[in-house]
Protein backbone atom coordinates (compact mmCIF):
# COMPACT_ATOMS: atom_id res chain seq x y z
CA UNK A 1 0.00 0.00 0.00
CA UNK A 2 1.41 3.35 -0.91
CA UNK A 3 1.31 6.04 1.81
CA UNK A 4 -1.40 8.12 0.89
CA UNK A 5 -3.48 4.86 0.64
CA UNK A 6 -2.63 4.05 3.59
CA UNK A 7 -2.86 7.90 5.08
CA UNK A 8 -6.28 8.26 3.66
CA UNK A 9 -7.02 5.03 4.85
CA UNK A 10 -6.27 5.85 8.78
CA UNK A 11 -7.73 9.47 8.60
CA UNK A 12 -10.96 8.24 7.19
CA UNK A 13 -11.08 5.78 10.13
CA UNK A 14 -10.71 8.54 12.25
CA UNK A 15 -12.84 10.99 10.23
CA UNK A 16 -15.41 8.42 11.31
CA UNK A 17 -14.87 7.97 14.78
CA UNK A 18 -15.21 11.91 14.98
CA UNK A 19 -18.73 13.17 16.54
CA UNK A 20 -18.05 16.34 14.44
CA UNK A 21 -18.35 14.28 11.15
CA UNK A 22 -21.32 12.71 12.20
CA UNK A 23 -23.30 15.67 13.67
CA UNK A 24 -22.06 17.24 10.16
CA UNK A 25 -24.01 14.84 8.19
CA UNK A 26 -27.27 14.34 10.63
CA UNK A 27 -27.92 17.74 11.02
CA UNK A 28 -28.84 19.09 7.97
CA UNK A 29 -30.61 15.82 7.76
CA UNK A 30 -32.51 16.22 10.64
CA UNK A 31 -33.97 19.55 8.89
CA UNK A 32 -35.04 18.24 5.64
CA UNK A 33 -36.79 15.78 7.47
CA UNK A 34 -38.28 17.85 9.89
CA UNK A 35 -39.57 20.67 7.25
CA UNK A 36 -39.96 18.28 4.46
CA UNK A 37 -42.98 16.72 5.64
CA UNK A 38 -44.50 19.87 5.28
CA UNK A 39 -43.52 20.87 1.58
CA UNK A 40 -45.54 20.36 -1.65
CA UNK A 41 -44.13 17.52 -4.30
CA UNK A 42 -41.74 19.14 -6.61
CA UNK A 43 -40.67 21.64 -3.85
CA UNK A 44 -36.82 22.98 -5.29
CA UNK A 45 -36.23 25.12 -2.76
CA UNK A 46 -35.74 23.30 0.92
CA UNK A 47 -33.40 20.91 -0.15
CA UNK A 48 -30.90 23.53 -1.92
CA UNK A 49 -31.00 24.73 1.82
CA UNK A 50 -29.99 22.13 3.24
CA UNK A 51 -27.22 20.60 0.68
CA UNK A 52 -26.13 24.19 1.43
CA UNK A 53 -26.20 24.44 5.33
CA UNK A 54 -24.10 20.39 5.32
CA UNK A 55 -21.67 21.99 2.92
CA UNK A 56 -21.48 24.88 5.42
CA UNK A 57 -20.77 22.75 8.30
CA UNK A 58 -17.86 21.13 6.89
CA UNK A 59 -16.29 24.19 5.30
CA UNK A 60 -16.56 26.48 8.50
CA UNK A 61 -16.48 23.86 11.21
CA UNK A 62 -15.60 20.57 10.19
CA UNK A 63 -12.47 21.21 8.59
CA UNK A 64 -11.08 24.29 10.21
CA UNK A 65 -11.42 22.25 13.19
CA UNK A 66 -9.77 19.30 12.18
CA UNK A 67 -6.32 20.99 10.52
CA UNK A 68 -5.86 23.60 13.42
CA UNK A 69 -6.09 20.36 16.18
CA UNK A 70 -3.58 18.65 13.74
CA UNK A 71 -1.33 21.96 13.86
CA UNK A 72 -1.83 22.60 17.46
CA UNK A 73 -1.27 19.00 18.84
CA UNK A 74 2.38 19.15 16.57
CA UNK A 75 0.52 16.45 14.25
CA UNK A 76 1.68 18.23 10.83
CA UNK A 77 5.14 19.27 12.81
CA UNK A 78 5.92 15.63 13.85
CA UNK A 79 4.93 14.63 10.12
CA UNK A 80 8.01 17.14 8.96
CA UNK A 81 10.46 15.13 10.58
CA UNK A 82 9.54 11.65 8.43
CA UNK A 83 10.13 11.40 4.42
CA UNK A 84 6.22 12.09 3.94
CA UNK A 85 5.68 16.02 3.74
CA UNK A 86 3.31 17.73 6.19
CA UNK A 87 1.49 18.78 2.81
CA UNK A 88 0.27 15.26 1.89
CA UNK A 89 -1.80 15.26 5.11
CA UNK A 90 -3.43 19.06 4.13
CA UNK A 91 -4.22 17.11 0.76
CA UNK A 92 -5.71 14.00 2.37
CA UNK A 93 -7.86 15.54 5.00
CA UNK A 94 -9.04 17.92 2.24
CA UNK A 95 -10.20 15.15 -0.20
CA UNK A 96 -11.61 13.39 2.89
CA UNK A 97 -13.94 16.50 3.98
CA UNK A 98 -14.94 16.84 0.14
CA UNK A 99 -16.04 12.88 -0.02
CA UNK A 100 -17.92 14.11 3.92
CA UNK A 101 -19.45 16.95 1.80
CA UNK A 102 -20.64 14.27 -0.77
CA UNK A 103 -21.98 12.06 1.44
CA UNK A 104 -24.09 14.39 3.31
CA UNK A 105 -24.92 16.12 -0.34
CA UNK A 106 -25.79 12.31 -1.62
CA UNK A 107 -27.58 11.32 1.86
CA UNK A 108 -29.80 14.80 1.80
CA UNK A 109 -30.79 13.85 -1.92
CA UNK A 110 -31.36 10.32 -1.75
CA UNK A 111 -34.05 11.10 1.37
CA UNK A 112 -35.36 14.34 -0.40
CA UNK A 113 -36.00 12.05 -3.22
CA UNK A 114 -37.34 8.83 -2.61
CA UNK A 115 -39.40 9.80 0.63
CA UNK A 116 -40.06 13.72 0.68
CA UNK A 117 -41.01 13.98 -3.10
CA UNK A 118 -38.90 16.60 -3.62
CA UNK A 119 -37.50 17.93 -7.08
CA UNK A 120 -34.39 16.52 -7.89
CA UNK A 121 -32.50 18.73 -11.15
CA UNK A 122 -32.37 16.61 -14.47
CA UNK A 123 -29.20 18.09 -15.61
CA UNK A 124 -26.15 16.61 -13.63
CA UNK A 125 -23.88 18.63 -15.56
CA UNK A 126 -24.63 22.13 -13.51
CA UNK A 127 -25.30 20.68 -10.25
CA UNK A 128 -22.04 19.30 -10.27
CA UNK A 129 -20.43 22.74 -11.36
CA UNK A 130 -22.30 24.51 -8.91
CA UNK A 131 -21.63 22.23 -5.73
CA UNK A 132 -17.76 22.23 -7.02
CA UNK A 133 -17.44 26.32 -7.05
CA UNK A 134 -19.62 26.42 -3.42
CA UNK A 135 -17.63 23.78 -1.81
CA UNK A 136 -14.39 25.69 -3.00
CA UNK A 137 -15.25 28.38 -2.18
CA UNK A 138 -16.90 27.39 1.98
CA UNK A 139 -13.44 25.44 1.47
CA UNK A 140 -11.56 28.12 1.00
CA UNK A 141 -12.84 30.26 4.14
CA UNK A 142 -11.86 27.07 6.49
CA UNK A 143 -8.82 26.94 5.08
CA UNK A 144 -8.22 30.79 6.13
CA UNK A 145 -9.69 29.71 9.44
CA UNK A 146 -7.50 27.28 10.25
CA UNK A 147 -4.70 29.49 8.72
CA UNK A 148 -4.55 32.03 11.74
CA UNK A 149 -6.82 30.36 14.26
CA UNK A 150 -4.38 29.67 17.19
CA UNK A 151 -5.90 26.03 18.13
CA UNK A 152 -8.67 23.88 17.54
CA UNK A 153 -10.72 25.64 19.82
CA UNK A 154 -10.18 29.14 18.27
CA UNK A 155 -10.96 26.94 15.25
CA UNK A 156 -14.07 25.70 16.25
CA UNK A 157 -15.37 28.72 17.61
CA UNK A 158 -14.69 30.96 14.66
CA UNK A 159 -16.10 28.68 12.57
CA UNK A 160 -19.79 28.50 14.55
CA UNK A 161 -19.56 32.34 14.62
CA UNK A 162 -19.25 32.79 11.25
CA UNK A 163 -21.80 30.10 10.12
CA UNK A 164 -24.40 31.77 11.74
CA UNK A 165 -24.31 35.08 10.82
CA UNK A 166 -23.14 33.50 7.26
CA UNK A 167 -26.45 31.63 6.97
CA UNK A 168 -29.02 33.70 7.68
CA UNK A 169 -27.28 36.39 5.35
CA UNK A 170 -27.78 33.07 2.55
CA UNK A 171 -31.32 32.35 3.44
CA UNK A 172 -30.77 29.60 5.39
CA UNK A 173 -32.51 30.62 8.58
CA UNK A 174 -35.21 32.01 6.77
CA UNK A 175 -36.56 31.95 3.26
CA UNK A 176 -34.80 35.05 1.17
CA UNK A 177 -38.25 36.79 -0.03
CA UNK A 178 -39.07 37.47 3.94
CA UNK A 179 -36.12 38.66 4.80
CA UNK A 180 -35.25 42.46 4.47
CA UNK A 181 -34.30 43.64 1.12
CA UNK A 182 -30.93 44.86 1.34
CA UNK A 183 -29.91 41.89 3.54
CA UNK A 184 -31.08 39.59 1.05
CA UNK A 185 -28.96 41.67 -1.91
CA UNK A 186 -26.01 41.30 0.65
CA UNK A 187 -26.56 37.84 1.19
CA UNK A 188 -26.08 37.17 -2.73
CA UNK A 189 -22.64 38.45 -2.39
CA UNK A 190 -21.74 36.32 0.37
CA UNK A 191 -20.03 32.84 -0.69
CA UNK A 192 -22.86 30.40 1.48
CA UNK A 193 -25.88 32.90 -0.16
CA UNK A 194 -24.01 32.38 -3.85
CA UNK A 195 -24.36 28.80 -3.41
CA UNK A 196 -27.34 28.22 -1.90
CA UNK A 197 -29.06 30.58 -4.98
CA UNK A 198 -27.00 29.42 -7.54
CA UNK A 199 -28.00 25.76 -5.86
CA UNK A 200 -31.92 26.89 -6.35
CA UNK A 201 -31.30 28.27 -9.53
CA UNK A 202 -30.47 24.77 -11.34
CA UNK A 203 -33.38 23.26 -9.26
CA UNK A 204 -35.99 24.99 -10.99
CA UNK A 205 -34.43 24.49 -14.08
CA UNK A 206 -32.79 27.88 -14.52
CA UNK A 207 -29.10 28.19 -15.70
CA UNK A 208 -27.23 29.20 -12.62
CA UNK A 209 -26.75 33.28 -13.01
CA UNK A 210 -23.09 33.67 -14.18
CA UNK A 211 -22.47 36.45 -11.16
CA UNK A 212 -23.24 34.18 -8.23
CA UNK A 213 -20.58 31.69 -10.27
CA UNK A 214 -18.14 34.70 -10.16
CA UNK A 215 -18.89 35.00 -6.23
CA UNK A 216 -18.32 31.86 -5.50
CA UNK A 217 -15.13 31.92 -7.88
CA UNK A 218 -13.74 34.60 -6.41
CA UNK A 219 -13.92 33.53 -2.84
CA UNK A 220 -12.20 30.30 -3.59
CA UNK A 221 -9.44 31.77 -5.26
CA UNK A 222 -9.07 34.79 -3.09
CA UNK A 223 -9.41 33.64 0.39
CA UNK A 224 -7.26 30.40 -0.54
CA UNK A 225 -4.90 32.27 -2.14
CA UNK A 226 -5.33 34.43 1.92
CA UNK A 227 -5.10 30.95 3.54
CA UNK A 228 -1.79 29.57 1.96
CA UNK A 229 -0.40 33.11 2.88
CA UNK A 230 -1.11 32.82 6.40
CA UNK A 231 -0.95 29.24 7.29
CA UNK A 232 1.32 27.99 9.28
CA UNK A 233 2.50 24.40 9.97
CA UNK A 234 3.25 24.85 13.41
CA UNK B 1 33.61 9.10 11.25
CA UNK B 2 31.60 11.65 12.89
CA UNK B 3 27.46 10.77 12.51
CA UNK B 4 26.73 14.19 13.46
CA UNK B 5 29.31 17.36 12.83
CA UNK B 6 27.68 21.48 13.75
CA UNK B 7 29.86 23.81 12.94
CA UNK B 8 29.09 26.94 14.29
CA UNK B 9 26.11 26.89 14.37
CA UNK B 10 24.16 29.97 14.68
CA UNK B 11 20.57 31.23 15.08
CA UNK B 12 18.11 34.24 15.71
CA UNK B 13 15.02 35.08 16.44
CA UNK B 14 14.91 38.66 15.36
CA UNK B 15 17.20 40.70 17.43
CA UNK B 16 17.39 37.82 19.66
CA UNK B 17 20.15 35.34 19.15
CA UNK B 18 19.37 31.93 20.59
CA UNK B 19 22.43 29.93 19.60
CA UNK B 20 25.98 31.56 19.10
CA UNK B 21 28.69 29.42 16.97
CA UNK B 22 27.86 26.17 18.61
CA UNK B 23 30.22 23.51 17.67
CA UNK B 24 30.31 19.86 18.45
CA UNK B 25 29.87 15.88 17.09
CA UNK B 26 28.80 13.11 17.58
CA UNK B 27 30.17 9.70 17.34
CA UNK B 28 28.88 6.21 15.94
CA UNK B 29 26.96 4.00 18.59
CA UNK B 30 27.18 6.95 21.18
CA UNK B 31 24.46 8.07 23.26
CA UNK B 32 25.16 12.11 23.15
CA UNK B 33 23.14 14.54 25.68
CA UNK B 34 22.42 18.14 25.38
CA UNK B 35 21.71 19.24 28.69
CA UNK B 36 21.05 22.40 29.98
CA UNK B 37 18.14 24.14 31.48
CA UNK B 38 15.14 25.27 29.88
CA UNK B 39 15.34 27.94 27.33
CA UNK B 40 19.55 28.01 26.48
CA UNK B 41 18.87 26.73 22.76
CA UNK B 42 19.35 22.98 23.26
CA UNK B 43 15.57 22.02 21.58
CA UNK B 44 16.90 24.84 19.07
CA UNK B 45 19.97 22.79 17.96
CA UNK B 46 18.49 19.68 17.45
CA UNK B 47 16.03 20.88 15.69
CA UNK B 48 18.47 22.72 13.14
CA UNK B 49 20.33 19.08 12.80
CA UNK B 50 16.79 17.37 12.32
CA UNK B 51 16.04 19.92 9.78
CA UNK B 52 13.01 21.32 11.18
CA UNK B 53 14.74 24.50 11.49
CA UNK B 54 17.15 26.91 9.13
CA UNK B 55 20.02 27.77 10.77
CA UNK B 56 21.26 31.25 10.53
CA UNK B 57 24.82 30.29 9.88
CA UNK B 58 27.47 27.67 10.06
CA UNK B 59 27.01 23.78 8.81
CA UNK B 60 25.67 20.95 9.93
CA UNK B 61 25.99 17.36 8.33
CA UNK B 62 24.18 14.58 9.58
CA UNK B 63 25.56 11.04 8.14
CA UNK B 64 27.44 13.49 5.58
CA UNK B 65 23.86 14.88 4.49
CA UNK B 66 22.89 18.71 4.89
CA UNK B 67 19.58 18.98 6.63
CA UNK B 68 17.95 21.37 4.39
CA UNK B 69 19.49 20.30 1.12
CA UNK B 70 18.94 16.47 1.53
CA UNK B 71 16.35 17.15 3.62
CA UNK B 72 14.48 14.13 2.32
CA UNK B 73 16.91 11.52 2.20
CA UNK B 74 18.68 12.40 5.52
CA UNK B 75 14.70 11.76 7.23
CA UNK B 76 14.58 8.55 5.96
CA UNK B 77 17.52 7.95 7.99
CA UNK B 78 16.66 9.24 11.61
CA UNK B 79 14.33 8.78 14.22
CA UNK B 80 12.52 12.01 15.82
CA UNK B 81 10.51 12.08 18.87
CA UNK B 82 9.34 15.93 19.59
CA UNK B 83 8.60 17.60 22.60
CA UNK B 84 5.18 18.33 22.62
CA UNK B 85 3.46 16.60 20.18
CA UNK B 86 0.12 14.45 20.29
CA UNK B 87 -1.26 12.17 18.08
CA UNK B 88 -4.88 12.07 17.50
CA UNK B 89 -7.10 10.94 20.27
CA UNK B 90 -8.58 8.83 18.42
CA UNK B 91 -5.49 6.78 16.45
CA UNK B 92 -5.00 3.07 17.77
CA UNK B 93 -1.80 2.45 18.96
CA UNK B 94 -1.40 -0.13 16.31
CA UNK B 95 -2.35 1.96 13.66
CA UNK B 96 -0.44 4.62 14.19
CA UNK B 97 3.11 2.30 13.62
CA UNK B 98 1.35 0.76 10.96
CA UNK B 99 0.95 4.15 9.48
CA UNK B 100 4.33 5.48 10.66
CA UNK B 101 5.86 2.79 8.78
CA UNK B 102 4.48 2.70 6.38
CA UNK B 103 6.76 6.05 5.62
CA UNK B 104 9.98 4.75 5.19
CA UNK B 105 11.47 2.55 2.63
CA UNK B 106 12.84 0.01 4.63
CA UNK B 107 10.86 0.30 8.08
CA UNK B 108 11.18 -2.92 11.13
CA UNK B 109 8.62 -4.94 12.20
CA UNK B 110 6.61 -3.11 14.24
CA UNK B 111 5.01 -5.70 16.20
CA UNK B 112 8.80 -6.29 17.21
CA UNK B 113 8.35 -2.36 18.33
CA UNK B 114 5.30 -3.01 20.36
CA UNK B 115 6.48 -5.88 22.52
CA UNK B 116 9.62 -4.54 22.94
CA UNK B 117 8.53 -1.54 24.56
CA UNK B 118 5.49 -3.14 26.43
CA UNK B 119 2.92 -2.48 24.41
CA UNK B 120 1.45 -5.14 22.64
CA UNK B 121 -1.39 -5.62 25.35
CA UNK B 122 -2.38 -1.76 23.82
CA UNK B 123 -2.38 -2.48 20.74
CA UNK B 124 -5.70 -1.74 20.26
CA UNK B 125 -5.74 0.73 22.52
CA UNK B 126 -6.96 4.43 21.19
CA UNK B 127 -3.87 7.14 21.68
CA UNK B 128 -6.64 9.64 24.36
CA UNK B 129 -6.56 6.40 26.52
CA UNK B 130 -2.89 5.70 27.06
CA UNK B 131 -0.97 6.80 30.31
CA UNK B 132 1.45 9.01 29.94
CA UNK B 133 4.09 6.73 30.32
CA UNK B 134 2.22 4.19 27.86
CA UNK B 135 2.35 7.20 25.19
CA UNK B 136 5.90 8.51 25.66
CA UNK B 137 7.29 4.53 24.75
CA UNK B 138 4.64 5.15 22.05
CA UNK B 139 6.44 7.70 20.81
CA UNK B 140 9.76 6.48 21.15
CA UNK B 141 8.46 3.46 19.35
CA UNK B 142 7.65 5.99 16.39
CA UNK B 143 10.84 7.53 16.42
CA UNK B 144 12.53 3.98 15.97
CA UNK B 145 9.88 2.27 13.62
CA UNK B 146 11.88 3.62 10.22
CA UNK B 147 14.82 1.76 11.03
CA UNK B 148 16.29 4.70 11.69
CA UNK B 149 20.70 5.27 11.92
CA UNK B 150 20.35 8.23 14.44
CA UNK B 151 17.19 8.72 16.80
CA UNK B 152 16.92 11.77 18.41
CA UNK B 153 14.60 12.00 21.84
CA UNK B 154 13.69 15.76 23.13
CA UNK B 155 13.17 15.06 27.28
CA UNK B 156 11.81 11.74 27.04
CA UNK B 157 10.89 11.14 30.48
CA UNK B 158 9.22 14.07 31.31
CA UNK B 159 6.09 13.69 33.10
CA UNK B 160 7.23 10.12 34.00
CA UNK B 161 7.19 8.89 37.08
CA UNK B 162 10.23 7.26 38.74
CA UNK B 163 10.17 3.78 38.09
CA UNK B 164 8.74 4.47 34.37
CA UNK B 165 11.60 6.73 33.89
CA UNK B 166 14.10 3.70 34.79
CA UNK B 167 12.60 1.44 32.66
CA UNK B 168 12.99 3.89 29.76
CA UNK B 169 16.44 3.96 30.58
CA UNK B 170 16.84 0.52 30.25
CA UNK B 171 15.31 0.59 26.75
CA UNK B 172 17.01 3.12 25.71
CA UNK B 173 20.42 1.64 26.92
CA UNK B 174 19.10 -1.11 24.42
CA UNK B 175 18.21 1.33 21.56
CA UNK B 176 22.33 1.96 21.53
CA UNK B 177 23.44 -1.75 21.81
CA UNK B 178 21.55 -1.88 18.61
CA UNK B 179 23.73 0.21 17.15
CA UNK B 180 21.53 3.12 16.77
CA UNK B 181 23.44 6.59 17.55
CA UNK B 182 21.18 8.24 20.19
CA UNK B 183 21.01 12.13 20.58
CA UNK B 184 19.17 12.78 24.08
CA UNK B 185 18.08 16.50 24.60
CA UNK B 186 17.16 16.46 28.48
CA UNK B 187 17.07 18.89 31.38
CA UNK B 188 17.39 16.08 34.01
CA UNK B 189 21.29 15.90 35.42
CA UNK B 190 20.50 12.59 36.68
CA UNK B 191 19.23 11.02 33.15
CA UNK B 192 22.02 12.64 31.52
CA UNK B 193 24.93 11.32 34.32
CA UNK B 194 22.78 7.75 34.15
CA UNK B 195 22.71 7.59 30.06
CA UNK B 196 25.47 9.55 28.12
CA UNK B 197 28.52 8.96 26.82
CA UNK B 198 29.24 12.38 26.32
CA UNK B 199 27.34 15.58 26.78
CA UNK B 200 26.92 19.38 25.86
CA UNK B 201 26.31 21.31 28.90
CA UNK B 202 24.21 23.97 27.26
CA UNK B 203 24.24 27.40 28.98
CA UNK B 204 22.46 30.83 27.58
CA UNK B 205 23.57 31.18 23.76
CA UNK B 206 25.71 27.97 23.31
CA UNK B 207 27.69 24.75 24.98
CA UNK B 208 30.27 25.81 27.98
CA UNK B 209 31.77 22.66 27.89
CA UNK B 210 31.52 19.29 26.40
CA UNK B 211 32.63 15.74 27.64
CA UNK B 212 32.18 12.29 29.38
CA UNK B 213 29.85 13.08 32.69
CA UNK B 214 32.79 11.78 34.62
CA UNK B 215 35.27 14.20 32.75
CA UNK B 216 32.63 17.24 33.38
CA UNK B 217 32.64 16.25 37.24
CA UNK B 218 36.25 15.70 37.46
CA UNK B 219 36.84 18.95 35.26
CA UNK B 220 34.98 21.11 38.12
CA UNK B 221 37.14 22.26 41.45
CA UNK B 222 33.74 22.62 43.30
CA UNK B 223 33.78 22.39 46.81
CA UNK B 224 32.47 19.61 48.26
CA UNK B 225 32.37 18.08 51.32
CA UNK B 226 33.33 14.82 53.43
CA UNK B 227 31.94 13.54 56.72
CA UNK B 228 32.72 11.34 59.88
CA UNK B 229 32.42 10.12 63.50
CA UNK B 230 35.20 10.13 65.54
CA UNK B 231 35.51 7.02 67.51
CA UNK B 232 34.12 7.22 70.96
CA UNK B 233 36.39 8.25 74.23
CA UNK B 234 39.06 9.33 71.49
CA UNK B 235 39.91 12.77 72.85
CA UNK B 236 41.88 14.24 69.93
CA UNK B 237 40.78 17.33 68.28
CA UNK B 238 41.08 17.33 64.47
CA UNK B 239 39.96 20.52 63.82
CA UNK B 240 43.01 22.43 64.51
CA UNK B 241 45.51 19.27 62.85
CA UNK B 242 42.58 19.30 59.54
CA UNK B 243 42.40 22.84 58.78
CA UNK B 244 45.71 23.85 58.05
CA UNK B 245 45.90 21.25 55.38
CA UNK B 246 45.78 22.38 51.76
CA UNK B 247 42.29 22.21 49.67
CA UNK B 248 40.55 22.69 52.94
CA UNK B 249 38.31 25.79 53.67
CA UNK B 250 36.19 24.78 57.01
CA UNK B 251 36.03 22.20 59.68
CA UNK B 252 32.97 21.81 61.39
CA UNK B 253 32.95 19.19 64.85
CA UNK B 254 29.31 18.56 66.36
CA UNK B 255 29.84 15.80 69.13
CA UNK B 256 31.93 13.30 67.92
CA UNK B 257 31.09 14.13 64.04
CA UNK B 258 33.15 16.04 62.16
CA UNK B 259 32.52 17.41 58.64
CA UNK B 260 35.03 18.75 56.52
CA UNK B 261 34.65 21.42 53.43
CA UNK B 262 37.18 21.45 50.61
CA UNK B 263 38.28 21.85 46.88
CA UNK B 264 39.78 19.17 45.08
CA UNK B 265 41.71 16.14 46.22
CA UNK B 266 41.21 17.32 49.82
CA UNK B 267 39.91 13.76 51.10
CA UNK B 268 43.47 12.08 50.00
CA UNK B 269 45.40 14.67 52.56
CA UNK B 270 42.30 14.49 55.15
CA UNK B 271 42.84 10.57 55.75
CA UNK B 272 46.56 10.29 55.51
CA UNK B 273 46.59 13.00 58.09
CA UNK B 274 43.69 11.22 60.20
CA UNK B 275 45.80 7.90 59.45
CA UNK B 276 49.17 9.34 60.71
CA UNK B 277 48.12 10.62 64.06
CA UNK B 278 46.76 7.70 64.61
CA UNK B 279 42.89 9.12 64.71
CA UNK B 280 40.45 6.20 64.70
CA UNK B 281 37.18 7.38 62.36
CA UNK B 282 34.13 5.67 61.58
CA UNK B 283 31.24 6.43 59.03
CA UNK B 284 33.11 8.10 56.70
CA UNK B 285 32.03 9.36 53.56
CA UNK B 286 32.84 11.43 50.91
CA UNK B 287 29.98 13.59 49.27
CA UNK B 288 29.62 12.66 45.55
CA UNK B 289 30.10 15.34 43.41
CA UNK B 290 27.44 15.68 40.25
CA UNK B 291 26.75 16.93 36.94
CA UNK B 292 24.58 19.96 38.80
CA UNK B 293 28.05 20.93 40.81
CA UNK B 294 30.12 21.07 36.87
CA UNK B 295 26.85 23.25 35.86
CA UNK B 296 27.32 25.33 38.76
CA UNK B 297 30.95 25.68 38.57
CA UNK B 298 30.67 25.81 34.75
CA UNK B 299 28.06 28.70 34.19
CA UNK B 300 28.55 30.45 37.64
CA UNK B 301 24.67 30.04 38.43
CA UNK B 302 22.28 26.83 39.78
CA UNK B 303 20.63 24.66 37.19
CA UNK B 304 17.68 25.09 38.52
CA UNK B 305 16.92 28.90 38.30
Amino acid sequence: MTVITKLTTVELKLLAREPGSIFTILIPLFILVVFGSSIPPGDTVLLPMTLAIAVGLVGLYQLPTTLATYRERGILRRLSTTPVRPGSMLAVQLILQLVLALTACALLIAVAGAVLGAHLPSQALPVAAVFLLGTAAMFAIGLLIAAVAANGRTANGVGVLLYFPLAYLAGLMQPVDQMPDILARIGAFTPLGAFRQALHDVWAGLSPDPPLLGVMAAYAVIVSLAAARFFRWE
Amino acid sequence: MAVIDVAGLTKRYGDHTVLDGVSFSVEQGEIFGLLGPNGTGKTTTVECVEGLRRPDGGTIRVLGLDPIGDGRALRERIGVQLQHTQLPENIKVWEALDLYASFYAEPRDWRELLEQWGLAGKRGARFGKLSGGQKQRLFIALALVGNPKVAFLDELTSGLDPQARRATWELIKQVRASGVTVVLVSHFMDEVEELCDRVAVFDRGGIVATGSPAELIDGVDAEHQMRFTLMAGDASDPIALLSGLPGISGVTRDGDRVSVTGRGDFATAVTSALARDLIPVADLRIDKRTLDDAFTALTGRSFHL
